[in-house]
């Protein structure tokens, strides 16, 4: 057969390229050369680079509290994420097959509700009886472990869907060991996969998310960029930068680990 | 693990008394069986219904009452005049980003799936998709104000060689502006939603195409676009909800004003106490749930068809 030469595709491709990375290139360039955009030329193009914005925000106090509290946030909803998941997708594979139907749906809703309403309806339903959850920084958890609930959902059930659940639960207890054991030493450290991609993806929300926090004024590492973006451009491009890099190596991070939990999985069943 | 046999040990004595009173004991213990079924399920029932049934009821609920010195719903306001202008500028904007986004990533699933060398290609762009559409927020929208802004790199090249955007009306923060950067995360979420079903285009089905006599367009035409077709549309109406519900980025290009309904919610719940017309606020909230139940629902069918091609 002739070897075709593809040439719309290759069109696409390049388009594709261009697209995607030049924005970035642009921001590295914003974020670390001192070369106002009027002076940039042929002789600029390669003067006065400096990491000099970086390390500015770095050593900002606002920036450092900000992380902080993002950091304390993901980790938290993290938490509390897996705390409510994994009993629930357990039992409803251990238990109530027939309830699927149910759970999942109720999974997917956060897709209908939108950030901006569901903030809205919250500080509508609670402002007054239960004002902590829109005052207190930490009320943002909740609503974070809203927003993941679709992905949560799915990640656990394929984790959970991977193992001979039955089996091992059934094996586990016929050994004598409580439900709180077979949970702690039979199902986490086989699910392993499954619960990092889930906090990971959980954390990588939490990091990037601004519409909540914005309704309700939370100094969140989003807010504080914005804030930023006014103050110190470069700095504020520079943060930017880092977050795309660090939410990159966050997802190739999942993906490695959802690949390595597959094969894990393959292994125990040749034995 | 023994108190999940519960069950086995009901129908013994449900069945052993015969007599009147044992009717109402086995109630009692077909509700306690139904409750230790349900009871490890409690958890997550409850937190949706507080944190997601709850406020809804509630924003419908606000949504529903008149705003101050009228007698029209803040729903039925919502529709009116220049809010009904905003929806109708959000609605286009979601729209045109979901129709070019489509077309775009379908060309794109289709050259890097018929493209075998280099063989990373592909692995690169749906490696390179998972991310890209979930970019979005803050960072990408500064990552395109260093590009397209009126001192982005970009324009500045542009104007170099003698097209002077900002001259002719473009901002980043207009209606194209916006698209443009939307096409960052929507084109990658096609890539990602097409391309399972353009695996399930199976070669056997063109060969037979052209054995009978087809052109590569008459194939297209006839086989390829109909089977792609409920991938393609529901993929478009799920990229519709996707830039409609989007905030942050919309926020960040504009720094804060802007015509989007979302960024418009921001404005009238904070000017809540003052101009009493709050419940404008959760009206258009509430209108924004009712267009993303039905873009979901309609993308939600347009899945089961497109799943009968790809599975087998």
């Amino acid at each position: 057969m002739k070897r075709r030469p593809h040439i719309w595709e290759w069109t696409v491709i390049s388009i594709a390229l261009v697209f995607f990375f030049f924005p970035l290139l642009a921001m590295t360039r914003f974020a670390l050369q001192r070369v106002p955009m009027a002076l940039l030329g042929r002789d600029t193009l390669f003067s006065r680079w400096t990491i000099d914005g970086v390390v500015d925000i770095i050593n900002n106090d606002k920036f450092v509290s900000s992380l902080w509290l993002s950091t304390r946030l993901g980790v938290l909803t993290a938490l509390v994420l897996i705390a409510l998941m994994l009993p629930t997708v357990l039992w409803l594979h251990l238990r109530v097959p027939q309830w699927r139907m149910l759970i999942e749906t109720l999974s997917l809703l956060p897709y209908v509700v939108p950030p901006i309403a569901l903030v809205v309806g919250v500080s509508g339903a609670f402002r007054e009886s239960f004002p902590w959850i829109v005052t207190s920084n930490y009320g943002l958890v909740p609503l974070y472990v809203v927003l993941c609930l679709p992905f949560a959902f799915r990640t656990l059930d394929a984790g959970v869907g991977a193992l001979d659940l039955r089996t091992l639960v059934d094996a586990s207890s016929s050994l004598g060991a409580t439900t709180l054991t077979t949970l702690r030493k039979v199902l986490v450290p086989n699910l392993w996969g499954a619960l990092a991609s889930t906090s990971f993806l959980g954390f990588a929300v939490v990091l990037g998310e601004f519409a909540i926090s914005s309704l309700l004024l939370k100094p969140t590492l989003p807010m504080y960029m914005v804030e930023a973006q006014g103050q110190e451009p470069q700095g504020a491009m520079a943060l930017g930068l880092l977050m795309m890099m660090f939410t990159t190596g966050l997802f190739f991070g999942i993906g490695r680990l959802q690949k390595r939990s597959t094969t894990r999985l393959a292994l125990t069943e040749d034995k | 693990m023994t108190e999940f046999d519960f069950p086995g040990l009901v129908t013994p004595t449900a069945g052993e008394g015969v007599q009147k009173g044992s009717a109402g004991n086995s109630r009692a213990l077909f509700s306690l069986t139904l409750f230790r079924t349900v009871a490890p399920l409690l958890p997550y029932f409850i937190f949706i219904s507080v944190f997601l049934g709850i406020p809804t009821v509630v924003l419908f609920q606000k949504a529903s009452q008149p705003i101050d010195g009228s007698t029209t719903s803040a729903l039925s306001m919502a529709m009116q005049d220049q809010y009904r202008a905003s929806f109708e500028y959000s609605i286009k904007l979601a729209a045109t980003s979901a129709l070019i986004g489509a077309i775009f990533g379908t060309l794109l699933a289709l050259a890097i799936t018929r493209i075998d060398r280099p063989r990373q290609l592909r692995n690169f762009f749906t490696g390179f998709s998972g991310v890209a559409a979930n970019m979005g927020g803050i960072p990408l929208a500064f990552a395109f104000i260093a590009t397209l802004g009126a001192q982005g790199l970009l324009t500045r090249i542009l104007f170099h060689w003698g097209i002077d955007l900002y001259g002719s009306g473009f901002k980043i923060y207009n209606f194209w502006g916006i698209v443009i950067v939307y096409l960052y995360f929507q084109i990658p979420l096609m890539v990602l939603i097409m391309l399972p079903s353009i695996d399930g285009l199976r070669s056997t089905w063109r060969e037979a195409a052209s054995n009978l006599g087809a052109s590569p367009a008459h194939y297209w035409r006839k086989i390829g676009l109909p089977l792609l077709a409920p991938s393609l549309m529901g993929g478009a109406v799920l990229l519709f909800a996707n830039a409609f519900s989007a905030y942050a980025t919309a926020y960040a290009l504009a720094s804060g004003a802007g015509r989007l309904i979302p960024v418009q919610i921001r404005f009238y719940l904070q000017g809540n106490t003052i101009t009493g017309m709050g419940n404008l606020g959760y009206a258009m909230a509430a209108w924004m749930i009712i267009i993303e139940a039905i873009a979901i629902i309609i993308y939600l069918v347009l899945r089961r068809r497109s799943e009968r091609w790809i599975k087998r």
